[in-house]
């Protein structure tokens, strides 16, 4: 017992000691540990910080949001009120053209002038202006009677709006093509169709005059772009 | 300067390329306008530094074009250029127009046709790439409309019409989808990551009939941004010409009867002659 007792006084107070230092270093071994771990954890956090950032932009990326996007095209600009081709030394005003109902394009109704299709394209704006003329009255040669002597390069002017004669307002457009189309298969998409920058159509009749409809058999186109 | 093996690469690659483009093209819708192409430059890779663009007719058909600092976003006017090949050089910022491009291309423009050279990619694969555009009219009374998607940050995307039609899906970074036919006005667009439900983005865009737009989808600072372009436009379509004229000069203005055919035989001459000849290269400048 004596021996049990010292044994155990001897591992009594061992133990105690032992559990004294025990409790003396584990506020000491916490201590170093969270002070080694410390830079660990934060390190962890910054890591998983970083990767949750990661994943967010590789996963998650498209957060719910609305984009307004503004109409790419400005209001369109005022009308044309004149055209100059001074080439063929043409300077008229413009007539306001619309579609019949069965959707042909009017003709202007003075000999003399041209007119613009203003269920189009403004001159000076994306897309193709049209402008048609004719190329005689009933007597003699009309507005446009020479706009086949056009060539690619040649300018033909619009004015926009109403400025008085001499002031600014015009737009230089360049001529760079000029066809010739049977009306019975006139390539409609072609000469109306989208462009993506501002153009011209100038349209008159030409080919053979038919004397049973009284009308021209073909068109003349010359397409010109803004300069 | 340029490594042989890498010009033969190139050469496979460009092959694979015209084939490519070649079909592209006839599937494309006839074009408006005559006498002239339309050419615009696009840079769409997010981590390239902005570059100084040169446009050079091959023939001198035009005086040198130079775009200053295109920065990522950047979608350039068209411009009309005569028929014609071309070459498209991007330089980095300030560099003096004698140094080594950071790339270059070849594009040969076809009259009426559209094209967007696209600088696409990330900078360590950065490719120049010839876009097709469509011109064609759109069906009466409707708008066309095509995603470019330019994103790194969300590399794939299904687009969708706001509770509507999908528009595409699984849209890859640096491609394009086809033109989509779409009702002209108020239209919003769902951008979606493939797979994942309940987050996306939204764009609502204002379209007008008888216009083509594309939409090119970028990475903004918070999130998916994006820009809209009109590629082309074009008002009211009339059937057919015009009568303008009421025969009071009829056989007496010169104008023969052999017009309209000599117009159709150069017509079929020039479709022949301007069979599509892309030759793309790529040039790195070895050693910057």
């Amino acid at each position: 017992m004596g021996e049990s007792g010292r044994v155990l006084r001897h591992r009594a107070p061992r133990r105690r000691l032992n559990l004294t230092a025990a409790r003396r270093r584990t506020p000491a071994l916490i201590g170093c540990v969270l002070a080694l771990a410390a830079p660990v954890y934060i390190g962890a956090a910054t890591l998983i910080g970083r990767r949750v950032g990661i994943d967010a932009g590789g996963s998650t990326w498209i957060v719910p949001h609305r984009i307004d996007l503004a109409a790419p095209d400005a209001e369109p600009g005022a009308p044309p009120t004149r055209l100059r081709i001074p080439s063929l030394a043409v300077d008229t005003a413009l007539e306001t053209l619309r579609m019949d109902g069965s959707g042909v394009l009017s003709a202007p109704e003075v000999y003399g002038e041209a007119g613009w299709f203003a269920g189009g394209t403004v001159p000076g704006e994306p897309g193709p202006a049209v402008l048609a003329g004719h190329v005689d009255s009933k007597t003699g040669p009309a507005v446009f009677y020479r706009l086949h002597e056009l060539k690619p390069g040649d300018t033909v002017d619009v004015r926009r709006g109403l400025v008085q004669p001499g002031e600014g307002g015009w737009l230089t457009f360049r001529v760079t093509a000029s066809e010739h189309y049977a009306k019975a298969r006139f390539p409609s998409a072609k000469v109306y169709g989208p462009t993506p920058v501002p153009e011209l159509r100038l349209i008159t009749c030409g080919g053979t005059f038919d004397e049973s409809s009284h009308s021209y058999r073909d068109n003349l186109v010359v397409y010109a772009v803004l300069q | 300067m340029f490594a042989a093996p890498q010009r033969r690469r190139l050469a496979a690659l460009v092959a694979a390329a015209l084939a490519g483009v070649g079909l592209t093209v006839l599937d494309a819708s006839p074009a408006a306008a005559a006498g002239v192409g339309y050419v615009r430059l696009a840079h769409l890779s997010p981590d390239t530094p902005a570059v100084d663009v040169y446009l050079s007719s091959v023939s001198g058909a035009i005086a040198q074009q130079k775009f200053d600092a295109v920065g990522y976003g950047t979608v350039s006017k068209y411009l009309p250029l005569p028929p014609g090949t071309y070459a498209v050089a991007m330089r980095r910022k300030g560099d003096p127009s004698s140094a080594a491009p950071v790339l270059s291309t070849q594009a040969t423009v076809e009259e009426g046709r559209a094209y967007t050279v696209a600088g696409t990619g990330r900078f360590a694969d950065l490719g120049l790439r010839v876009i097709v555009d469509d011109l064609g009219l759109p069906e009466a009374g409707t708008a066309k409309v095509r995603v470019v998607q330019a994103s790194v940050k969300q590399p794939i995307l299904d687009v969708a019409v706001a509770g509507g039609a999908r528009i595409a899906d699984g849209v890859q970074f640096a491609t394009t989808t086809s033109y989509q036919t779409v009702e002209p006005g108020r239209w919003t667009l769902r951008l979606t990551q493939p797979g994942v439900t309940g987050t996306a983005t939204t764009l609502a865009a204002q379209l007008k009939a008888g216009a083509v737009y594309s939409l090119i989808i970028l990475d903004g600072s918070g999130g998916l941004t994006a820009q809209l372009r009109t590629d082309a436009s074009s008002g009211g379509v009339p059937e057919g010409g015009v009568d303008t004229g009421a025969g009071g000069t009829a056989g007496e203005h010169g104008m023969s009867p052999l017009l309209p055919i000599g117009g159709g035989a150069a017509l079929v001459l020039l479709a022949v002659a301007g069979g599509l000849s892309w030759r793309r290269s790529r040039v790195r400048a070895a050693a910057v």
